[in-house]
Order: C-alpha cells, then sequence, then structure tokens
C-alpha cells in the first residue's frame, strides 16, 4: 500500500502536522486542506484513496462532506471527533463515512485504522471469499454453515443475514438503522431492540466470553462493528 | 372628549326649565293677545297646546305639565270671556278647559317620553362606543399596567367611577396592577380575596363612603381566577353596575392574554439560554479539546519513535502523553458534569441487554483497568432495560475505574446483577479498603472524594456525574463496604415495560 494518498480534512493545523508526520512515517503520501469547501476541491485534485475528516469543521457540517464525495468516490472516510457527539456520528456514518476515532486518539490506533480501512478499499477480500474464519469460528458461505471449532452451529435465518452483512463490512462501523435496514428491512428501523437481541445471539453462539466480544463490537450509541 | 353620563342622567329637570315653560306660556299669550279679535279661540287652543309640546321636547315631562296648567289658566284669563277673569259664564267653557287640559297633558307627556327615549339611546350608544373603545385598548395593552389605565380612564369619563384593578399571580395573594391603592384598606381587601376565591360578584354600599356604592368583580380566566376588579360607583350612574360584568370579562380576558404572552416569553427566554449554554459548552468542549488532541497525537509520535531518542526523552514524552490523556479525561468529565447539572440532558433511552454496554466500557477501560480481571455474575438472567448506553456505558466505566484504582494490584473486581421486580441491581466491587464509614453518604457530591489525602489522584467527579446519570434513569446509586470487606458502589434501573419480540424458529436441518 506504499504511496497511497491520504487527504486530511482538519482546521487545527498542529493536529494536521502529527497525522501528517505519521502517516508519512507510514510510507504515505498527505495532502491537506483546512476546510469543508477546500477538502472538496483538494479530494478532486488529488484523488486520495482514504480521508481523514475532522468533524468540527469551521464551514459546515462532516455529513455534507461526505454526502458530496460519495457522489463521486468509494474511497473510505475516517472521521475524528470529539466525545459526546454520537449524533452527528451516526449523521456522518449514514452518509457514508466508514469508520471514526474519538479525540484525543493515539497514532497507533490511527494508523492501524488507516491501515485496516486501505486494504478494505483496495478489494474486498472478505466479502469475496467463500470461507471467511475468525477466532474458531468458520464460516463457509458457498454451503451457508457455520461452524466452531469444527462443530456445526445452528442460526435462524435473521442471524444468519446479520452475520453475513457483518461480515461483508468487517472493519466498519454500521449504524444502528443501517444494519436493521439491511437486515430487517425499512419498516424495522426504528426497532433496534431486535439487532440488539440478535446480535447478543450471534455473540452467545459465536464469542468466547459474550459479555466481553473480541469480534461483535458495540460502538455505544452508535451501531457495531464487526472485527475478523 | 366624551361628555359624561352624568351631565344627562339628569333624574329631574331643573328649576330654570319650569321658569322656562312658564314663561313659553306667558310668550304665547302675549303674542296671539293683539290677534284675539280675529282668531276664533280653538286656535288660540291650538297655539297652546304647541307649546306644551315644544316645551315637553325641549325640557321634558314635568315642566309640560306646568305648561300644560299654565297654558289653562291663562286661556282662561286672557281669552274666554269674561275676560280678565277666572270667572266662566258659559258653562261649555268648562269641557274646553278639561279637553284642552287633558290634551296638552297627553301630548305632552307622549313628547317629553318620546324625547326620553331619544336621550337613553344616545347614552347608550355612547356607552357602546365607549366600551368598544376600551375593548381595542385592552386588546392592543402590552402590559397590566395599560389595562389598568385604560379602565380608569373608562369609568371616570363615563361615570367619575373609580377603580383598582387587583391581579392573582397565584392562588394565594393579590397585588395592585398600577402601583400601591392606598385608597383601599384592609376590609377591602379582605373582601377583594373572598370574592376571588369564592368567584361571585359581591355589590356593597357599606364598603363605601356615602352616595357610591363598591363593586367587586371576579376576572374569570380560562384556568383560574387572575384576580379582581374593585369599582366605586356614584349612586345615580345608573347605567354603569349593569355593564360591570361585561367590564370584567373584558379585563380578564386582557389580563389573561397579558399572562399567556408573559408564559410564552419566557418560555422562549428559557429556550435561547438553554441553546446560548449548550452552545457555549459545545465550543468549550472543542476548543479545548483540540489542543489537548494535538498534545497528546505530538507526545504520541514522539514516543513512538523512542529508539531514536536518548532514554530520558522518551520517559517524558510517554509522561506527557500520559498527563495529556488525563488532562483529556479530566476536561470531558467536567464537561459531563457541566451538561449533566444544567438538567435538561435527554436521555437517549433505548431497549437494551446490559451485556452489550458492560462489554463496550469494559473494551473502552482496556488499559485503564491495570489487569484486574473482572469477574461477571447474574448478567444472564436480566431482562432488556430501557437505558440511554452512551451514559450508562459512563456510568459503568467511572464504576470500574475507581474499583482498579483503589484496589490493590491484580486483584479482581466483582460485577454483580441483581434482578428484583421492579428494578434490576447492579453493583461493582473492589477489594480494596472500602469508603471512610463516615463518609459513605457523601462520596456521590461533586469534588468529593473518598480518601482525599490518599495517594491516588482524581477530581471526585466520578461519583457525582454517575449519580447524575443514574437519577436521571430514575435508579438509586449507593455505595457501602460489604461485611466481606472491599467497597461496593450499587445502582439500579428501573425495569419497566420491556417490548415484545417476535420469535424466530431454527429452519429444519440442513437448511440454514
Amino acid at each position: 500500500m506504499t504511496g497511497a494518498m491520504i487527504l486530511i480534512v482538519e482546521d487545527d493545523s498542529q493536529i494536521r502536522r502529527f497525522v501528517r508526520a505519521a502517516l508519512e512515517r507510514d510510507g504515505l503520501r498527505v495532502a491537506e486542506a483546512q476546510s469543508r469547501r477546500e477538502g472538496l476541491i483538494e479530494a478532486g485534485r488529488c484523488r486520495p484513496e482514504l480521508v481523514i475528516l475532522d468533524l468540527g469543521l469551521p464551514d459546515g457540517d462532516g455529513a455534507d462532506f461526505v454526502a458530496d464525495f460519495r457522489a463521486w468516490s468509494s474511497a473510505p472516510v475516517l472521521v475524528l471527533s470529539a466525545r459526546s457527539t454520537e449524533h452527528d456520528k451516526i449523521g456522518v456514518l449514514d452518509a457514508g463515512a466508514d469508520d471514526y476515532l474519538t479525540k484525543p486518539f493515539s497514532v497507533g490506533e490511527l494508523l492501524a485504522r488507516v491501515r485496516a480501512l486501505l486494504r478494505r478499499g483496495r478489494s474486498h477480500p472478505e466479502a469475496e471469499a467463500a470461507v471467511v474464519c475468525f477466532g474458531d469460528v468458520e464460516v463457509d458461505f458457498s454451503r451457508r454453515q457455520v461452524t466452531r471449532s469444527g462443530v456445526r452451529i445452528k442460526l435462524t435465518p435473521i442471524e444468519y443475514r446479520l452475520l453475513a452483512t457483518l461480515i461483508t463490512h468487517a472493519g466498519k462501523v454500521m449504524t444502528h438503522r443501517h444494519l436493521l435496514r439491511e437486515v430487517w428491512g425499512p419498516v424495522y428501523s426504528e426497532s433496534s431492540h431486535y439487532l440488539r437481541i440478535y446480535v447478543g445471539h450471534l455473540r452467545h453462539k459465536l464469542e468466547a466470553d459474550p459479555a466481553q466480544p473480541q469480534h461483535f463490537l458495540t460502538e455505544t450509541g452508535v451501531g457495531y462493528r464487526f472485527q475478523l | 372628549m366624551t361628555p359624561r353620563l352624568l351631565d344627562k342622567a339628569r333624574p329631574h329637570a331643573s328649576i330654570w326649565a319650569y321658569a322656562g315653560a312658564a314663561l313659553a306660556c306667558a310668550a304665547t299669550a302675549a303674542a296671539a293677545l293683539p290677534f284675539q279679535q280675529r282668531f276664533d279661540l280653538p286656535n288660540i287652543i291650538m297655539l297652546f297646546v304647541m307649546t306644551v309640546v315644544l316645551v315637553a321636547v325641549k325640557a321634558g315631562r314635568g315642566p309640560a305639565v306646568l305648561a300644560a296648567v299654565v297654558g289653562v289658566a291663562l286661556f282662561d284669563f286672557l281669552f274666554v270671556p269674561p275676560r280678565f277673569s277666572f270667572a266662566v259664564t258659559d258653562a261649555q267653557y268648562l269641557l274646553t278647559f278639561a279637553v284642552m287640559l287633558a290634551m296638552s297633558l297627553i301630548v305632552g307627556q307622549l313628547t317629553a317620553g318620546l324625547r326620553a327615549k331619544a336621550q337613553e339611546a344616545d347614552r347608550r350608544e355612547q356607552i357602546v362606543r365607549a366600551l368598544y373603545d376600551l375593548a381595542r385598548k385592552l386588546a392592543g395593552a402590552m402590559s397590566v399596567e395599560q389595562v389598568d389605565e385604560a379602565l380608569r380612564g373608562f369609568l371616570a369619563d363615563q361615570a367619575g367611577a373609580r377603580c383598582w384593578l387587583l391581579l392573582a399571580p397565584d392562588a394565594e395573594r393579590l397585588v395592585p396592577a398600577g402601583g400601591c391603592p392606598v385608597e383601599l384598606d384592609h376590609l377591602d381587601l379582605h373582601t377583594a380575596q373572598g370574592v376571588c376565591k369564592g368567584h361571585r360578584p359581591v355589590t356593597s354600599s357599606a364598603l363605601d363612603e356615602p352616595g357610591r356604592s363598591r363593586h367587586f368583580l371576579p376576572l374569570s380566566g380560562a384556568t383560574r381566577n387572575r384576580g379582581v376588579l374593585v369599582v366605586s360607583v356614584p349612586d345615580g350612574a345608573g347605567e354603569i353596575p349593569p355593564l360591570l360584568e361585561a367590564l370584567a370579562s373584558l379585563v380578564s380576558t386582557a389580563v389573561e392574554r397579558l399572562h399567556f404572552v408573559e408564559v410564552a416569553h419566557g418560555a422562549q427566554l428559557e429556550a435561547m439560554s438553554e441553546r446560548l449554554r449548550s452552545s457555549i459548552l459545545s465550543a468549550l468542549s472543542h476548543d479545548v479539546r483540540t489542543p489537548l488532541t494535538a498534545l497528546y497525537g505530538m507526545a504520541d509520535s514522539l514516543a513512538m519513535s523512542r529508539a531514536s531518542l536518548p532514554a530520558e526523552a522518551a520517559d517524558t514524552a510517554l509522561a506527557i502523553r500520559d498527563q495529556a490523556l488525563r488532562v483529556s479525561d479530566m476536561v470531558g468529565k467536567l464537561l459531563d458534569m457541566a451538561r449533566l447539572r444544567s438538567g435538561r440532558v435527554s436521555l437517549r433511552r433505548e431497549w437494551q441487554p446490559v451485556e452489550e454496554v458492560l462489554g463496550a466500557s469494559l473494551k473502552l477501560l482496556g488499559p485503564a483497568l491495570d489487569g484486574h480481571p473482572i469477574a461477571i455474575t447474574g448478567l444472564d438472567v436480566l431482562p432488556l432495560l430501557e437505558f440511554d448506553a452512551v451514559l450508562i456505558e459512563r456510568v459503568l466505566c467511572n464504576l470500574f475505574e475507581n474499583a482498579a484504582k483503589y484496589s490493590p494490584p491484580g486483584s479482581s473486581i466483582a460485577l454483580e446483577a441483581l434482578a428484583r421486580p421492579a428494578e434490576v441491581e447492579l453493583r461493582v466491587c473492589n477489594a480494596g479498603e472500602g469508603f471512610p464509614p463516615d463518609r459513605l453518604d457523601r462520596v456521590f457530591d461533586a469534588f468529593e472524594r473518598g480518601r482525599p489525602e490518599g495517594r491516588v489522584g482524581g477530581m471526585g467527579l466520578g461519583l457525582a456525574i454517575c449519580r447524575a446519570i443514574v437519577e436521571a434513569h430514575g435508579g438509586m446509586i449507593r455505595a457501602f463496604n460489604p461485611p466481606s470487606g472491599g467497597a461496593c458502589v450499587a445502582f439500579t434501573l428501573p425495569r419497566g415495560c420491556p417490548p415484545s419480540i417476535e420469535a424466530e424458529t431454527l429452519p429444519p436441518e440442513g437448511e440454514l
């Protein structure tokens, strides 16, 4: 992934500076923009493979940027946000952003997310593979079979659909609304307790310790993230 | 200028009107006298009758009666032979006098009646116009003082009446609308109080000075009495008292309208100050967090390249990073507290399992747990609960963080869930020294720390935030030292009525 172009849209110059330094140390190319408007122009010019977007831009909503950007690019968007703004996060994720980091964040965490998103952006190995493994679980999409340590696990159709949706978007934060729409259909988009109960089922069937999950991660107040 | 009704409301014509009536008869007689030879007596009679009609039109009932009598007398004295004497030679003249008198009286009375009716219609029209004027003023009034002023003007102009507007800001008190009513004494206020509570008007002449009577009218609003209108009316202003109730309802409408305008204005102000407060909070949070993020990030970058740094510098970089994280955590807690203290946290309550938020908080804490193992019991029997996941996650994080901070390294932290009929209790316990027994109920106060002199740093906000969040959910939080040792914090969440879930059956074997 050497040389991938990353666009940072962030109004604080010090944050831009250390994020840029960390990315460049990792062998990535970096473009910068200070505002939403400038960011869109710069994105059009440098065609980034990933955008790091601050949610507190002075000239507008991050969700607008993502919506405009999504109109012509499917490159992943990583959002930097402050705590206590779950509502804004949901907005920007629903608009098409892929992941978020809460400020303050460590450089290691940032790089890990960037690498994961770039991997996803390049190809969708999880989505295309017929067999996906995580922990001691193996999911065989061609035969619609789930086994754990070689033992077959029975899943209901909804559980299977939810698992498949989560695996397809592995690494990406999925909002409650998005998952409900995809698995249950648009009528259920407000009944988030269904989703929570079914994620609970999957955890009990597939996680070693359902109370401290390693794969079906909760993004509190926002949604879920599946981690391989 | 509106003429006073009082001036027109003369119950009896003045002495001048009677004199005028007599004079008019004399003038008629004087005018007819030269033509006495040429005119027949019946024509002279007509002149006198016409005089009576004119007097009735101009001066009313009483003077018309006088004119009728004087006219007959003059006619007899001056025109009927023998002239210049009241003696009558021909008996038929007695009939003439009787008919003349009767006719004059009847025509005079009819005319005077018409005149009185016309005058009354005029007066009514004036009152209606003045009332309309008052209603317009009241509808446009921007304050209770303006209502009071318009009302005073109306009553003074129309009837020479005085009034006092007493408003009831609540069920117990009555306060004057336009300044202090010095003229109202204790008895007045007491009566007004009674009227306000009893919702019935009271009229009394005993409460007022002689020649006036005092009316107390309740101002009934849609929801409750808005106050009392006290009016002192002079006797003789006959048209005013029947109007007073209409007047009171006009005033109560105006006062009520002003009350609701005030309420709406207050709500608007509150919303504005709330918006201001939250925008200050979010601006503050953004402005403080941004440099902290940069500080933390830069220190972290430096620490990551520790291989190229002298050992001491690398340690310093790590220390800067950790301190930045601590400051950021404190700022977060302060802002949380400010937000919760503002009293207007909107909970995003949703039905969800406790297990999920527990897992999320343990993951979020990660290294802060410092290697303390967590022992969880009782989770599998819990029902769905309705809570704001973000806030309850904060409660659990704060409790686990405290439990880890105040317990020996490596000791385990227990999370226990108890399902009771109406609520669920969650307990976080550690194996530390326990809370100081004398401070158990104060540990939830802001800026209060269990062991202030202790080696562990902190602001004492964590538990205060927990309490605010739990209480916002309708739960309770308490701290105790269990007999088996250590410290426990327990909080409850109400069970409520969980939504029903349509069960899904497993598909037959082999099909997924």
